[in-house]
Order: C-alpha cells, then sequence, then structure tokens
C-alpha cells in the first residue's frame, strides 16, 4: 500500500472537513513507529501505551501550529522522545532512585515481561543497552532500530550529528565489552 | 623510465588542493569504522528487540486515541450565539434608548458639582462673618489637654490591694 505524504496529511489537517480523515492517516502512518520509539526506551507495555496516547493527543491538539520549517515524523518523533524522558525522569524522582538503579529496574521488567520473546542474544543486547546513558540509549536505538539517518536525529534531539557519531560509536563499543564480558561473540 | 612522482611539482600541485578534515579526524577514523563494523555484526544476528504486544493491540490503540481527540472534540458542543438584534426597529430602539440615557446622566452629573460649590460657598461666607475674636475665644475655652485622673497611682494601689485578693486580681488579669 502507498504511503502517504505528510504534505498530504498537513493538506487535509488544515481544512476542518478533512481534518478527522487527515489524523486517521496520520496515525496509520506513525502510530506504530512511535510506539515502538517509546517502548524501546521505558520498556514495560503499558507504560509505553500511555505515553503513546498522550503523544498523538499532543500531536492532534499541536498539528495547528506546526509549522513546515522542520518535518512532521521528526516532530513528532521530538514529542515522543521528550515524553519518554520526561516519565524516566518522574519515575526516578518519584522512587527517589539513581540513574542507575532505574536501569536495574527496567533490565527486571524486561525479563518480568509477558511482552518480551527475545533470544537469549536479543535479551543480552536489551540488557547492554540498559547500561548505557539515557542519551546514548537513545541514539543506538534511533540509529540501529528505528534507522533514522544522523541528520534526522540531529533535528530530533538537537544534538549536532559529529556528537551523534561519537555517541553511536562509544554505544557499540560498550555494548560489544558487554556481550564479550557475557561470552557472547560474533 | 621511472617518474619521481613525490618530488614532482606538479604532484605537490595536487597534495594541495586546499581541502581539510576535522582536527584528529584520521586518529577517530579507525574507530568510527571499526564501530560501524561491530555494528553491522550485531545487525546480521540481531534484527529485532524481542518486545511484544498483545493480539490486536494496535487497532484498539488507535481507537483509543480516536476516542481522546476526534470524538471528545465533536462531543463539546458549542454554545448556541443568539442574535441581540435581530430586527433593525430594535437596534435603533435600543440605540436611541443608550443615547437618552447617557444624556440624562450627563445632564445631572453637571448640575451636582454646581450644587456642591453652593454649599461651600455659604459655609465659608458663614465663617467671614463670626467675629474673630469670638472664634479665638471659643478655641481657647476649651479644654484639649487630657482629663487627668483624681486620685494618685499610689492610692489606686492601695485600693485594690485592700478590696480584692491575689486571686481575683491573677484571674481578672
Amino acid at each position: 500500500m502507498k504511503q502517504v505524504e505528510d504534505s498530504e496529511i498537513l493538506e487535509k489537517f488544515s481544512n476542518t472537513k478533512t481534518r478527522n480523515e487527515a489524523f486517521n492517516l496520520l496515525l496509520n502512518k506513525y502510530q506504530q513507529k512511535i510506539y515502538w520509539h517509546i517502548r524501546r526506551l521505558v520498556i514495560d507495555h503499558d507504560d509505553a501505551d500511555d505515553l503513546v496516547q498522550d503523544v498523538f493527543v499532543k500531536v492532534w491538539k499541536n498539528l495547528d501550529s506546526f509549522r513546515s520549517d522542520s518535518q512532521l515524523y521528526t516532530w513528532i518523533y521530538r514529542i515522543a522522545t521528550n515524553e519518554s524522558i520526561t516519565f524516566l525522569n518522574k519515575k526516578k524522582q518519584r522512587n527517589n532512585t539513581p540513574l542507575d538503579e532505574v536501569s536495574d529496574e527496567l533490565a527486571e521488567t524486561l525479563v518480568a515481561s509477558s511482552y518480551f520473546n527475545g533470544d537469549k542474544i536479543q535479551l543480552k543486547l536489551q540488557q547492554a543497552l540498559l547500561t548505557l546513558p539515557e542519551k546514548q540509549r537513545l541514539i543506538f536505538n534511533m540509529k540501529y532500530f528505528d534507522e533514522l539517518k544522523y541528520e534526522e536525529i540531529s533535528e530530533i534531539t538537537g544534538t549536532s550529528v559529529g556528537a551523534l557519531k561519537a555517541s553511536f560509536h562509544i554505544a557499540v563499543k560498550k555494548i560489544e565489552a558487554f556481550m564479550l564480558n557475557e561470552d557472547i561473540t560474533f | 623510465m621511472k617518474q619521481d612522482f613525490e618530488n614532482d611539482e606538479w604532484m605537490k600541485g595536487v597534495r594541495e588542493t586546499g581541502f581539510t578534515t576535522p582536527l584528529h579526524y584520521f586518529d577517530e577514523l579507525s574507530e568510527s569504522i571499526n564501530a560501524r563494523i561491530s555494528a553491522e555484526k550485531f545487525k546480521s544476528v540481531i534484527q529485532n528487540d524481542g518486545h511484544t504486544v498483545p493480539d490486536n493491540y494496535f487497532e484498539k490503540l488507535q481507537a483509543n486515541i480516536l476516542a481522546k481527540t476526534i470524538t471528545e472534540d465533536k462531543q463539546i458542543v458549542k454554545p448556541k450565539v443568539v442574535r441581540l438584534w435581530k430586527s433593525s426597529l430594535v437596534k435603533y430602539a435600543s440605540a436611541a434608548c443608550f443615547l437618552l440615557v447617557t444624556g440624562i446622566g450627563l445632564y445631572f452629573n453637571k448640575q451636582s458639582p454646581a450644587q456642591q460649590s453652593v454649599t461651600a460657598d455659604s459655609t465659608e461666607q458663614m465663617l467671614y462673618d463670626i467675629d474673630e475674636q469670638v472664634i479665638i475665644d471659643h478655641i481657647s475655652s476649651n479644654d484639649l489637654a487630657q482629663p487627668k485622673p483624681n486620685a494618685a497611682d499610689t492610692d489606686l494601689e492601695n485600693y485594690i490591694l485592700t478590696n480584692y485578693s491575689q486571686n481575683e486580681l491573677t484571674t481578672s488579669l
């Protein structure tokens, strides 16, 4: 099925008669991508479910004021990223736990989750990712799983391409070291 | 004949093309290449993250989002706007009433300060009519000092001590 262009979605959304149709098109195009982006950050399905709904409610309320100087999907990704990081920070403050312990909590959620059916290597990769600082994990996920370009990640995170490349390389090295430590070689 | 390219002036010109690289670029390049190779190796073994969702989750998700956005907006009934002036007759009558009320208000507002000034003038005139000495006598005859107590403080103290017990004094204080 041919995917609808963002420009068409925006044009339809600007007309009150076709606004609902435009939003349905937008959901069809982006809801899964945004869900997975959030899910990889917050790990738990129920948390991701709440957050993805919040993100699209925000999109619905603010799409009128969206300016076409950035791409629509990078704008939605930015909202999703901010919501997820705010959620993780709130979780950290609520439980009064340091960041590494939040990672431990997320790792426990991963193991106990009924919505994770990855094999041993997939589990190890997720555990390795949870040892990374939040921003490195975010960048690795967007590059590795979402397959976004550095320029797109730069627009979403507001970080320079050079810094993103450095973060990604450091993340890969750390993951490699973690895997070696677990006797997993590629 | 083998040409000495290294020392050739022409080659030197080619080498100095004006292109530059970021600082320490070549020091970091090998690390970057190794990291890319490692990432490619991971990718060949691990294509996805292993997370799953409940059955038909995305259909339900879309319905939930639509319920919170489009459907909710439809339920908010816009208040009906009732036009105040349906006919031109009511419109002109309202304007006439407004002008009339404003005119009356302005008329009486202009009248009242004049009355106030008349009252103030007459009071001032009355004071001028009274002889100055009479006013001075009247002010000096009034005792403006604080009333002095008839009894001395010690007398008052003695009276209290003789007529009231210590308990009565404590409770009343």
